[in-house]
């Protein structure tokens, strides 16, 4: 059995004069440095696609440097069936910085194509331009796109909407989503901005189609309708605000910080309010202050920020306060690389801190996920009066698709359990229940008082080091974990369900195992994956009952430790075979689907 | 004056039955006979009783060290946090919770050592909670360690050789802070530490009392006696209305002044926050 070639998405046909090759999704990756506008051409493309109702993933790389001679690029995967994953290499190439884009090339797939800056069509200069770069088997269409960016706009800027126009033509799209998007991104800049750049869209647009008859054309299924788009930041952001947050504390960490600005600019509608503090350290404890006092509140951190609020995270598994705390991730360890994704920030997230200490560890897989899981979260952290640590990761959270976010409505909402009228006189503020659950009554209210603290205590609260009492508490505190799981979403299983290789993986990678599954049954490979957003607890039946009925088990994540899958075999006692991948780039399909192959080959023989 | 102990206290406590911070369920001062931290706690009783503050809106927030146990001896809602911790829960506590009165206590290692970091910014955001700084001058649960505000020369556990570090100034930290009451006192002093807690809770924005409290446990250099040759009064017609005053009589070393040192009335965070929310309420796009 041949493992899929990285090409298996793209029709291999050459368009001939005068004809349409069809292509069953596109990915166009645009190529700039500092200051080409290689964001806005994403923006512009996504939005266009989005308009005219297709499925869409847009994923940015930056350097971590703002000024100087980063390179930068966008890539926009669209089609009109679900895009799960950024795929593997792209369909076309735009090179807004010539020099930048030549190692880019090596992503192109065969039958794809380059648009590059020329002076004459066709031109192949013998020099270190990208155009001489361009091998056979790829498409290359030069554009002369600073003369005619200077054309439209009597400056360099522009070469970015030239090409956007050369793209349109080339690949048979409406102009009119295009024109459309240009409006909403200049429009509220000036009318001149707006008409210089339609002036350079329209002679890229045409130069293209003077010179060059062949191009391409997306296989539309059906009627679409517009959909909306979201990144992973905004989506997480907005599921917190519609959920009753009330409080934000946070301090400024790539790629974390968007969600702080949203609900900086958010939160003041509704009576909510977000600081921004001196350090990670303060605004774990702000967060904790303000949901001690009541209110709904949250941080966001990357793993320096996680690493720092540790300590507090642990005296809110003592003291029984509730916190929400999203990480998303990044490469580390230490500063380690702040562009980059990489899920290395499980551990600390199970075990970060001292002593016997449960937590709830959630990671979202999608963008709606983000939206519904924070929700989650936010309930599971105040009715069960819990940490609970959402891991996002870069990816996931820069990563823009379109997406439609569910409406819920407020008495869905978890609320804490209060204490009955007949408590009150005794009030014992970690009473003993069956659950774990102590009844909460909250700085204001008449009935009781009490004073939390990180010091091991009775049930009243008060300090206490008997070792019958740290049981007894040690057992409460881990009670609720087991409690909670009555609230928790059953784990999905996605794929062929009686397949043999079953994968577990873990948030934003399984986009890419779900097309690396579709890959590998291409071949004839049949699997199934298990869609958890819990990581602690979980339904461990769900878990269980799929590791019964599959042969083997395929842990892939983006971390050289493997640390999920540690998870799974010191909790189910399995043996998967581990994909350890060290990607800084979002996860490969065509790598999954080798998997599969490889395991189901091993299973057959 | 005599020495205030543990029995002074809690013979006080049973005097102050109507008190309505008194100290409250079975937990009773676990500090030494004779340690300075008394006199605060008194204050923090008479002040809520003054100020007529109900408990259920008292919250007291506190971080590790002797200091730390402060919430558990106050009849209110208590968050004992981490060392170094207290302000910005209790920064957390106030913008979420405004009408609540928020008192923070905490030790000189927990305040300007450990949590140093945090202290400039609530009071820089003129956050409206109450510090209580108890110093003593050295790290007090963990038996005798130098502290920041320890001074240069003391033989500690960790400084067998004396401290060649120099102490800083709380006070004068306070005022470069910029928080907008700030008062020092010495816990020998009963009466004036029940009137400076009192105005301090009373003040509105970021109230700062600077407490020399000494260890009688641990501490042989700062000792109520040591403090007692140093300190003075502030003189009869200082108006504690001048920040570069304030600074100057706060960084005087001989002798040590007591008293308000600095008030000014500014707008809070809670207040400035309030002017965003009626600026969304006339703004068309919310």
């Amino acid at each position: 059995m041949k493992p899929p070639s990285s090409t298996s998405l793209a029709s291999p046909s050459k368009p001939a004069g005068g004809t349409k090759a069809k292509r069953r999704d596109i990915s166009v990756r645009f190529c700039g440095i500092a200051g080409d506008g290689v964001v806005t051409c994403g923006r512009i493309l996504a939005g266009a696609c989005a308009s005219l109702g297709l499925d869409l993933m847009v994923n940015d790389i930056f350097s971590a440097e703002i000024r100087g001679k980063g390179k930068s690029t966008t890539t926009v995967r669209f089609s009109s069936r679900i895009v799960h994953s950024m795929g593997d290499g792209v369909e076309v190439l735009v090179g807004l910085a010539g020099k930048e884009s030549i190692e880019e090339i090596k992503d192109v797939r065969p039958g794809g194509c380059v648009i590059y800056g020329s002076s004459i069509p066709g031109d192949l200069p013998e020099d270190d331009s990208l155009a001489a770069h361009v091998p056979p088997n790829i498409h290359g269409f030069g554009v002369p796109l600073r003369k005619l960016a200077n054309q439209a706009t009597g400056s360099n800027q522009g070469k970015n909407i030239v090409a956007m126009g050369a793209l349109c033509y080339l690949y048979s799209l409406p102009q009119e989503a295009f024109i459309e998007q240009l409006r909403k991104n200049f429009g509220r800049k000036s009318s001149r901005a707006l008409e210089v750049n339609i002036k350079a869209f329209t002679l890229g647009f045409e130069y293209c189609k003077e010179h060059y008859p062949l191009s391409f054309e997306l296989e539309v299924l059906d009627t679409l309708e517009p959909r909306p788009l979201y990144t992973g930041n905004d989506a997480l952001a907005h599921g917190a605000l519609d959920w009753g947050l009330k409080f934000f504390a946070g301090y400024p960490i790539t790629p974390a910080t968007k969600i702080m600005e949203i609900c900086a600019k958010e939160l003041p509608k509704n009576g909510g309010w977000t600081i921004q503090v001196e350090d990670e350290i303060a605004a774990i404890s702000n967060v904790m202050g303000a949901f001690f006092a009541g209110k709904r509140a949250m941080t966001s951190t990357a793993g320096p920020g996680l690493s720092l609020m540790s300590e507090m995270i642990g005296l809110a598994v003592m003291a029984e306060i509730p916190a929400v705390i999203v990480d998303v991730q990044r490469g580390g360890p230490a500063t380690g690389m702040p562009t980059k994704v990489e899920q290395g920030d499980l551990n600390i997230a199970l075990y970060g801190g001292a002593g016997d200490c449960p937590r709830v560890v959630m990671a979202p897989s999608t963008v709606r996920e983000c939206y519904t899981g924070i929700q989650l979260a936010l309930d599971l952290a105040e009715k069960y009066q819990t940490p609970v640590i959402f891991l996002s990761d870069l990816f996931l959270g820069q990563r823009m698709v379109t997406t439609s976010i569910p409406k819920r409505v407020e008495r869905d909402r978890c609320t804490r359990k209060k204490p009955f009228p007949g408590e009150l006189g005794t009030y014992e503020r970690f009473k003993i229940t069956e659950d774990g659950v102590s009844p909460l009554l909250i700085p204001g209210e008449e009935g009781g008082f009490y004073t939390i603290t990180g010091l091991e205590h009775t049930p009243s609260g008060n300090p206490n080091f008997e070792s019958n009492v740290h049981s007894m508490m040690t057992e409460k505190r881990y009670r609720k974990m087991k409690a909670m799981c009555v609230d928790l979403p059953p784990a999905d299983v996605l794929g062929d369900k009686d397949a043999l290789i079953g994968i577990v993986t873990w948030g934003s990678t399984l986009g890419s195992v779900v097309e690396g599954m579709e890959l590998a049954r291409e071949q004839g490979v049949k699997s199934k994956v298990l869609k958890s957003i819990m990581i602690n607890p979980q339904h461990e039946d769900s878990f269980r009952e799929f590791f019964a009925s599959s042969a083997r088990i395929i842990v892939p994540e983006v971390n050289y430790e493997g640390q999920y899958a540690a998870l799974l075999k010191s909790r189910y006692g399995i043996q998967p075979v581990e994909m350890h991948i060290s990607a800084v780039d979002p996860v490969s399909p065509a790598k999954i689907a080798n998997r599969i192959i490889e395991v189901q080959d091993e299973l057959t023989h | 004056m005599s020495l205030l102990t543990k029995r002074h206290v809690i013979e006080g406590l049973q005097r102050a039955k109507t008190n309505k911070a008194q100290q409250h369920r079975d937990v009773l001062p676990t500090w030494c006979p004779g340690c300075g931290h008394f006199t605060p706690l008194q204050g923090v009783y008479e002040a809520t009783e003054r100020l007529n503050i109900h408990p259920k809106n008292l919250v007291l927030v506190s971080g590790i060290g002797c200091s730390g146990r402060f919430p558990f001896f106050v009849k209110g809602f208590g968050f004992h946090s981490l060392h170094g911790r207290g302000i910005p829960v209790a920064t957390g506590i106030k913008i979420a919770r405004p009408e609540l009165t928020v008192v923070v206590a905490g030790g000189d290692g927990d305040g300007v050592g450990i949590g140093g970091g945090h202290f400039p910014h609530a009071a820089r955001n003129n956050i409206d909670i109450t510090y209580l700084l108890l110093d003593n001058s050295i790290y007090g649960l963990t038996k005798g360690q130098v502290s920041p505000t320890s001074p240069f020369g003391m033989i500690s556990a960790t400084t067998p050789y004396g401290n060649i570090g120099y102490p800083l100034n709380p006070s004068t930290l306070a005022l470069t802070y910029g928080a907008t009451f700030v008062a020092r006192v010495f816990s020998r002093d009963r009466d004036e530490c029940t009137e400076m807690v009192t105005q301090a809770i009373a003040h509105k924005g970021f109230s700062f009392v600077h407490v020399l409290s000494p260890c009688v446990e641990f501490n042989k250099f700062v000792t109520y006696g040591s403090i007692r040759e140093t300190i003075a009064p502030l003189p009869s017609d200082y108006v504690p209305d001048d920040h570069v005053h304030a600074i100057q009589y706060a960084e005087s070393a001989s002798p040590v002044y007591h008293g308000v040192l600095f008030k000014t009335a500014k707008p809070t965070y809670s207040d400035h926050m309030q002017t965003v929310f009626e600026k969304m309420k006339g703004s068309p796009t919310n």
